[in-house]
C-alpha cells in the first residue's frame, strides 16, 4: 500500500516530522492528566446565567446566579432601575467569571492542591451567612406588610459604605497575618 | 483544615426542593394556593441557607480548636 501526503504515518508529512519518536509498546505518557472540568467550556455554558456553575457541580450557586439574573430584570422593568439595571450585567459578567475560577478550583483540587476553605477565604467568614440571613429576614418582613423595603431604598449607599469597610478590615487582617513586612 | 463534608448550600436546596413538592401536590389536592405562599414565604429559603452556613462555619471552627 503506497502512503498518501495525508496519512499522518506517512514520514513524509511536516507533522511526522516534528512530532516525538513514538514510546515503546506498554509504555504511556505518563505526564498527560485529563482536568475533569473545562473552564472554557465552564464559561460558555455559563452564557446562560447559571449553567456553567451546574457544570461545576454548584447547584445551589447556579440558582443564585440564575434567580439574581431574573431577579434584576423583573425588578428593572417593573420601575426600579436603579440600582437593579446596573445589577444586570454585573451579574452576568459575574456569573461567567465564576464559572471559570469554579472550574479552575474543581482542577486544583483534583491534581491535589489547595482546598476550597484556603480557595475561598469567605467561608471561614460568617459574613456570608449572616448576610443570607438578613437579606431573608428583610424580604420576608417586607412580603408579611411589617417593613416597607421601599422606604430604606433611600440608604442603600450605606451598601457601599459597609462592603468598602469589609475590604479595608480584611486588608488590614491580611496585613497583620503577614506580618506587617511592609512596614 | 479541609471543608466539612456537610454542604449547606446543598441541604438547603433539597429542603426547598421537598418543600416544594409537598406545596404542589397539596395545591394539586386543592389544599392551598401555591402562588401566593410562595410569593410570601420563598424568603424562608435565604434565612436557611444563612442559618445552615453559620451553623456549619461554627460546627468546624469547633472541631478545629479541639484538635
Amino acid at each position: 500500500m503506497s502512503s498518501s501526503p495525508f496519512d499522518p504515518q506517512s514520514p513524509t508529512t511536516p507533522a511526522a516530522q516534528s512530532a516525538p519518536p513514538p514510546l515503546p509498546p506498554g509504555q504511556s505518557n505518563a505526564s498527560f492528566v485529563r482536568l475533569p472540568k473545562s473552564p472554557g467550556l465552564a464559561a460558555c455554558l455559563s452564557l446562560f446565567p447559571g449553567l456553567g456553575q451546574v457544570y461545576n457541580g454548584r447547584i445551589a450557586r447556579a440558582f443564585v446566579f440564575f434567580f439574581s439574573w431574573v431577579g434584576s430584570i423583573y425588578l428593572t422593568t417593573t420601575g426600579h432601575e436603579f440600582p437593579f439595571a446596573f445589577m444586570i450585567p454585573f451579574v452576568y459578567l459575574f456569573n461567567i467569571i465564576d464559572a471559570w475560577k469554579g472550574a479552575n478550583a474543581a482542577n486544583a483540587r483534583f491534581l491535589g492542591g489547595r482546598t476550597e476553605a484556603e480557595e475561598q477565604p469567605e467561608i471561614e467568614s460568617p459574613v456570608w451567612g449572616g448576610t443570607l440571613v438578613v437579606l431573608g429576614l428583610l424580604i420576608l418582613l417586607n412580603n408579611l406588610g411589617w417593613l416597607d423595603i421601599d422606604r430604606l431604598a433611600r440608604w442603600w449607599p450605606v451598601l457601599l459604605i459597609a462592603i468598602g469597610g469589609y475590604f479595608v478590615y480584611n486588608s488590614l487582617e491580611a496585613r497583620k497575618g503577614s506580618g506587617g513586612s511592609g512596614e | 483544615m479541609t471543608r466539612s463534608a456537610f454542604s449547606p448550600e446543598g441541604v438547603t436546596f433539597g429542603v426547598c426542593l421537598v418543600a416544594l413538592g409537598v406545596l404542589g401536590t397539596l395545591a394539586n389536592l386543592g389544599k392551598l394556593e401555591l402562588l401566593p405562599l410562595l410569593r410570601t414565604w420563598w424568603p424562608l429559603s435565604l434565612v436557611l441557607w444563612g442559618v445552615l452556613e453559620l451553623a456549619d462555619l461554627f460546627v468546624r471552627r469547633s472541631s478545629s480548636g479541639r484538635s
